[in-house]
């Protein structure tokens, strides 16, 4: 796919028009595509997916016992006791997640590359500032911003995990193991433990539900759904929209490695797929196929 | 020697002259059952109504009363007048002539003192116990007979017009209420267990049995150990000095219908107790009012990690009994109260072992606000204002931005 970066909008469509037109050719399935997470990140991530979705679910179950969405949790016998003990069991998983994550981004280099591109800069405020004064139609037309590896939407959310993290596990911890902690400290702290660990949590789960599914999937860029968390990948377009500078580093890797390399062969952050057989694939896989495909067409659809 | 055997001999000659038994004692009713054995003899009442004077030899021979002649009862008919021609008895029997104390205790009751009011439908001595068919109350057939008790009442205490015609109560009847009781279950508990049975009075008579201040003894009655941790408690000593709105018995376990309180219909069952049992009165304006517990205890419980558990259905989280005691609850300023100061740190530690010192200091019952007494109070009152500020402006901010970039990504896709 070819883009233009000055006028991306009218190319985009042109390409995109062309593409629709030849279906599954060897342009549309050659294009290149860039990985986004590891499969080790992608684990680490569905991890969290998991163990959020139930402490979320079993939490509030315990500070809305009569909510019609606690029922299948209340009409079970012992359903009280079992949701306390699975409200500990994921949050102890995510101490656990969290210590790997760390261990992580210390010991491995693809970790360190990701603890320095998720620094904060000056660079990122000014992006906020020019997003901004895009969206309120300031730039006209709007400027096309390069964010780097991560942008700043996404260091700003990593930045909140991390810190709700610790408050969870901190006041969480508290609530678990009361009774020594109330050797030491005196009973006000409890409740000030139960009421951070309650406010925390909406605020978590509130920047989930309007931070990071804006992100990743009502954003009209991604919509239906950026698909990294789970293929791992981000298309150039994605890529050029969300992590221009990121790319335009990538590429110039690229440019260099490949005076060296064999032209067949691919290049580091990059893989180059062949044509695949629809007949060869499984059942999932060629729904799969099918619903990514679709979903790239709605996604790049520009109006009637 | 010579002396047990002659009392042994007395003794047999009382039991054999008690065993002979008619025909040879017996009155002579022959002249009187000649006209009543016939099974259609019958007369009308003032109303209209058709009443049998048919009386069953057998049965009544067999009664309690089956050596009497038919005139130690029907003391009103005085000569042959009424046998020889027909003539029409004088109605009504004496019985207490020979119950002298069952109707002392009659007269004092309440079935008497609706007749002399004119309620036709009180109930007689006959009403109860029968007329002809009298057994002894020991006896199973008696419908005075524990197991038969209940039904015998209910004749008329479960009967719907007599319930609608005395306002005796909506909705089930006592009976049917007592029928699924636990104390219905045990056989040995009737009606007149809680009610008295002759000298049964009314709900408002202080002497009643069943008058609010004197539920805890008439309970106590087959309860005593319960009964004397009541007392003492603060529920039963303000109930002793006649506040009405102090609980009895009654107030937490039910009237007619008491169950065990492992039964889920049971107010003080663990499921229930806090839900409804408690906070009937420690939820209730008018009573947190009177008695200054104006705090909220209730609504902290409830919002506490204790209350949102147990509302879930844990039964293993704390109800208000857990802390308070049951039957001996005693405000926290007492000494023997579970909640007392020095008593706190072993009630918690019941749940909670290794409980510190730091359980027994601040405020339980808290309710989060920044203009609040206790200091925990102040500071989660803090917590949660500045929280909630933050929410509104992170989360707020996070969707109006959001918005924009939602709003210009589709006004530039606009082809």
């Amino acid at each position: 796919m070819t883009v233009n970066p000055d006028g991306r909008q009218r190319d985009n469509f042109k390409v995109q028009i062309s593409n629709i037109k030849l279906g599954r050719t060897e342009k549309g399935s050659m294009a290149k595509k860039y990985l986004r997470m590891t499969w080790n990140e992608r684990a680490q991530h569905l991890n969290l997916f998991i163990n959020f979705t139930i402490l979320v679910i079993t939490g509030f179950a315990l500070k809305y016992p009569e909510a019609f969405w606690v029922e299948p949790i209340t009409d079970v016998p012992l359903g009280m006791t079992f949701r306390g003990i699975l409200h500990r069991l994921s949050g102890v998983a995510i101490v656990f997640l969290g210590g790997y994550h760390v261990l992580y981004l210390i010991f491995t280099e693809r970790g360190r590359g990701i603890l320095k591109g998720m620094i904060p800069s000056l660079k990122d405020a000014l992006d906020l500032w020019e997003t901004l004064k895009n969206n309120f139609f300031i730039n006209r037309p709007a400027k096309n911003l390069k964010m780097g590896r991560f942008n700043f939407r996404e260091k700003f959310e990593y930045v909140g995990l991390i810190w709700g993290t610790l408050v969870m596990t901190v006041t969480g911890f508290i609530l678990w193991f009361k009774e020594a902690w109330l050797t030491i400290f005196p009973m006000w702290t409890y409740d000030a433990a139960r009421a951070i660990h309650f406010y925390e949590a909406i605020l978590a789960t509130l920047t989930i539900i309007v931070w990071h599914f804006y992100s990743v999937i009502f954003n009209p860029d991604v919509y239906p759904m950026n698909w990294a968390w789970i293929t791992g990948e981000m298309t150039e377009h994605e890529m050029e929209l969300e992590h221009g500078l990121e790319l335009e580093k990538l590429k110039a890797e690229e440019k260099k490695t490949l005076v060296k390399a064999d032209e067949q062969t691919g290049s580091p952050g990059a893989q180059i797929y062949p044509m695949r057989d629809a007949g060869n694939r499984s059942p999932v896989g060629r729904i799969y196929g099918t619903v990514r495909d679709l979903n790239k067409n709605i996604k790049d659809w520009k109006g009637g | 020697m010579k002396q047990t055997k002659a009392a042994l001999w007395g003794v047999a000659a009382v039991v054999l002259l008690c065993t002979m038994t008619d025909p040879v004692w017996s009155a002579d009713n022959t002249l009187c059952l000649g006209c009543h054995q016939d099974e259609g003899l019958s007369k009308q009442d003032a109303l209209g109504r058709k009443v049998t004077l048919y009386v069953a030899e057998t049965e009544f021979k067999q009664s309690v009363h089956g050596r009497l002649s038919c005139t130690d009862c029907h003391t009103r008919i005085t000569d042959d007048a009424h046998a020889a021609g027909g003539k029409k008895a004088k109605p009504g029997v004496e019985c207490a002539g020979c119950h002298e104390k069952a109707a002392r205790e009659y007269r004092q009751g309440l079935h008497a003192r609706a007749i002399v009011k004119g309620t036709e439908k009180a109930a007689h001595c006959y009403d109860c116990h029968g007329k002809h068919a009298i057994y002894g109350e020991k006896n199973a057939k008696s419908t005075v007979h524990p197991s038969n008790l209940n039904k015998t009442c209910n004749r008329c205490h479960s009967d719907k017009d007599i319930v609608k015609e005395h306002a005796l109560g909506k909705g089930p009847t006592p009976g049917e209420l007592f029928e699924d009781s636990v104390h219905a279950q045990t056989g040995a508990v009737t009606c007149v267990s809680c009610h008295g049975s002759h000298v049964l009075k009314s709900l408002i008579d202080p002497q009643s049995t069943v008058f609010r201040s004197n539920v805890p003894h008439t309970c106590g009655a087959c309860h005593p150990e319960i009964m004397k941790e009541f007392e003492e408690s603060i529920h039963g000593v303000l109930a002793a000095r006649g506040r009405s709105d102090s609980p009895t018995c009654t107030t937490c376990h039910g009237i007619h219908g008491i169950k065990a309180k492992i039964h889920p219909d049971s107010p003080v069952n663990e499921r229930r107790i806090a839900l409804t049992t408690c906070p009937q009165c420690h939820a209730a304006e008018q009573i947190s009012k009177e008695y200054g517990i104006t705090k909220g205890q209730v609504k902290s419980y409830y919002d506490s990690f204790h209350g949102l558990s147990y509302r879930g259905g844990d039964t293993f989280s704390a109800n208000c009994a857990s802390c308070h005691g049951v039957h001996d609850i005693r405000p926290s300023s007492d000494p023997k109260s579970m909640i007392h100061k020095d008593n706190l740190q072993r009630t918690c530690g019941a749940c909670h072992p290794g409980a510190s010192v730091n359980f027994s200091k601040g405020k339980i019952h808290t309710i989060a606000s920044i203009a609040g007494e206790d200091f925990g109070e102040k500071v989660v009152g803090w917590i949660r204002t500045i929280y909630l500020i933050l929410i509104v402006c992170v989360i707020g901010g996070m969707t109006f931005f959001n918005f924009t970039d939602w709003l210009r990504k589709t006004v530039d896709r606009k082809p």
